[in-house]
């Protein structure tokens, strides 16, 4: 009697340009809300081995956020790309997104989180990985001993409010075992993105087409050359600092001269607070707030500093990564000679077949804030 | 006018209040001899959501005794807020959480009676539990509930909307389920379209310019209605719908819906009319469908949609 639902998804292509499959659309979802600060997203689907889907949220021409959600995340990708188009015969350049193989189309991306968390089981909070980064942090946040207590045994939180809601939905959704499986297509410009969701064969099936846009032209950052590196102790400086601060600076220094500073310091005296290692500076109408980080390497993983520098970017921009931030467990912050910020978060995926994780990542770049912009480029010139 | 009665289920008086709570700042409760109608009629409602239930006395009173001059009815219009908290604190379930929890009795209370009194010239129905307390000493707490009693004139005037006969009736999935699923629709769309056919299939769609969603599911019961009222026409039904895969849809506010929702709360089974275009008539039922204490009845009419 009951005939599964005429498939709207695939109205007379032969061969729809994408369909792909997740068996548990958490980890999707998470990359996806890494960026989610802005509704329009595009999305870059590329013809590369590894490489699957780019989506790509820009804000004000001064931020990039890109999610790389790699093909091996997908229990089932299949692309072919639409070769109505002219393709180009060149091969591929370096950078995937160049890729003439490639459709990108956009989306109102908040839209497509929210159906995918139509059943509730999209959360990252009630991930069984959970703890993993949590463990982490415990081994460097020793000296943050006693607020860890305060908010309970066993669970350091620093005054984190997702990681305590983490804690206790992991302590209460034990035993929910239902995740949301999702089935994707697309098929071709002008069509809706197709999802088809559900939680088990029994329940009930949600499918949602979601209307594309034609892409428009996505602000271009490269980005050469890199500076510092380090990981993740930043959701930690930026859940601390004000939200009303306006902008937030990076200062730090080659490990040497820093080296050379403190024995100065130590024989001369004050100068050792001069020159730190490096720094956040957050500042705002209300004052300003400065963390400085220890090249130890329980903090800053590794840390490369080849000259001095000191570069501010609006805070506001720099906030929105704390989603990312959220979901990832490593950090990597690099600072090119213009100024140009990149931070790539890494966010560790369990593969669906045969165990171990993948790696998937987010990066933000974020320009200088406007007149410092411009001073550099100035400079330059 | 005289009235008294024993709250034999504290529970479940409390949930079917909590539900209406959520829908309406007052209700109009009527007792009968053998029945009690909760009533929320008001039209400045979203979405024009209107609940009348029906709710055996057997089913949550014992001791019950009513007299009046109209036909031994007596129609009183309370807060729900004030009825709300006056059986929160007779229910450990419900109390729990309240801050006043540790003065109130932590089991049930061993006898709730509710009672008609007048206190300074105002009607009020008053709640009279008496409990244990934690520390094991007993404890009496009494909550008036500020009344107005109805005219039996005024009560005539009270008339469940028409509808007409529903276009397909089906069981729904378990209410908590759907409400997941419908919380997050709410911030896409304003309205929701709800779907159904003769042969199980039920869908909750939603359309708007940047998403076309639709979550079905299938293998619902197709409860027939008829069999209660009119055993001798049980035949046309195939007759009147001759394509059982014709989907029936009603377009309601989305926020009205999640109200009707709330009564996850008391609901075991949920049965849905569909009248295509006009309505849709929602039977709650308290306990067991085949021996119902009681049922909430929903309308939410269809919203006029202009796209």
């Amino acid at each position: 009697m009951s005939q599964p639902a005429p498939s709207q998804s695939q109205p007379g292509e032969a061969i729809p340009v994408l369909t792909a499959s997740v068996r548990d659309v958490r980890f999707f979802a998470a990359l996806l809300k890494g960026i989610n600060f802005s509704n329009r997203a595009s999305v870059t689907l590329t013809a590369d081995t590894a490489m699957g889907m780019i989506v790509t949220v820009e804000e004000s021409h001064c931020l990039l956020a890109t999610s790389y959600i790699y093909r091996d995340h997908f229990d089932e990708w299949s692309y072919s790309p639409n070769h109505s188009r002219p393709v180009n015969s060149q091969p591929a350049q370096q950078t995937p997104d160049r890729d003439s193989d490639s459709t990108t189309f956009e989306i109102p991306l908040t839209t497509f989180i929210e159906c995918l968390g139509i059943f509730g089981t999209a959360n990252m909070s009630s991930h069984t990985n959970g703890p993993k980064p949590k463990k982490w942090r415990r081994e460097d946040e020793v000296s943050d001993g006693e607020r860890g207590d305060a908010k309970g045994k066993g669970r350091a939180s620093s005054g984190n409010r997702a990681s305590a809601t983490h804690g206790l939905e992991h302590f209460f959704g034990g035993g929910n075992e239902k995740r949301t499986s999702m089935r994707l297509s697309y098929a071709g410009p002008g069509y809706p993105l197709t999802l088809l969701l559900a939680e088990d064969s029994s329940g009930p099936t949600t499918t949602c087409e979601i209307t594309t846009f034609d892409p428009e032209p996505n602000l271009e950052l490269s980005f050469d050359g890199d500076q510092t590196s380090s990981s993740s102790w930043l959701r930690d400086a930026l859940s601390e600092l004000d939200p009303s601060c306006e902008k937030i600076t990076f200062i730090s220094n080659p490990a040497a001269d820093v080296a050379r500073g403190q024995r100065r310091g130590s024989v001369g005296g004050a100068a050792s607070t001069s020159k730190p290692l490096f720094r956040i500076k957050a500042s705002g109408d209300f004052g300003s707030t400065e963390m400085d980080y220890l090249n130890d390497r329980e903090v800053l993983e590794t840390f490369e500093c080849s000259r001095p520098v000191s570069v501010s970017y609006r805070f506001a921009h720099i906030v929105h990564t704390i989603r990312a931030l959220q979901s990832s467990t490593k950090t990597s912050l690099r600072i090119e000679a213009e100024g140009l910020l990149s931070l790539q978060f890494l966010v560790s995926v369990p593969k669906a077949r045969g165990g171990g994780s993948s790696d998937s990542f987010i990066e933000f770049r974020v320009q200088l804030m406007g007149t410092f912009r411009e001073l550099v480029e100035g400079s330059l010139r | 006018m005289r009235f008294r009665a024993t709250v034999e289920n504290i529970p479940i008086f409390f949930r079917i209040i909590q539900a209406i709570e959520k829908l309406q700042k007052k209700c109009i409760i009527k007792f009968t001899e053998n029945e009690m109608h909760i009533i929320c009629n008001d039209d400045a409602n979203e979405g024009g959501i209107q609940v009348w239930s029906v709710v055996k006395v057997e089913s949550l009173f014992t001791n019950y005794r009513i007299q009046s001059n109209a036909e031994n009815k007596i129609t009183v219009s309370l807060s729900t807020e004030a009825l709300l908290s006056a059986l929160r604190s007779s229910s450990s379930s419900a109390s729990s959480s309240s801050v006043a929890a540790s003065i109130l009795p932590t089991h049930d209370a061993d006898e709730l009676v509710m009672k008609l009194a007048k206190k300074n010239d105002q009607a009020v129905l008053s709640f009279e539990m008496l409990g244990v307390s934690r520390s094991g000493r007993k404890v009496r707490v009494a909550h008036d509930v500020r009344i107005d009693v109805m005219r039996p004139s005024e009560v005539d005037k009270l008339r469940e909307p028409l509808c007409p006969e529903p276009d397909v009736t089906i069981l729904f999935p378990q209410l908590q389920k759907m409400r997941t699923i419908v919380e997050k629709l709410r911030p896409l769309s304003d309205i929701l379209a709800l779907r159904a056919n003769n042969s199980g299939k039920l869908q909750i769609a939603i359309s708007t310019d940047t998403v076309q969603l639709e979550t079905q599911w299938l293998g619902c019961t197709n409860p027939s209605m008829r069999q209660a009222s009119d055993e001798n026409a049980p035949e046309p039904e195939v007759a009147e719908n001759p394509d059982p895969e014709k989907l029936f849809s009603v377009h309601v506010s989305i926020r009205s819906f999640i109200k009707f929702l709330n009564s996850h709360v008391v609901s075991t089974s949920t049965i849905a009319c569909i009248c295509q275009n006009h309505c849709a008539i929602l039977y709650v039922y308290i306990g067991d469908v085949a021996d119902a204490g009681g049922v909430l009845t929903f309308y939410i009419p269809t919203v006029i949609d202009d796209v």
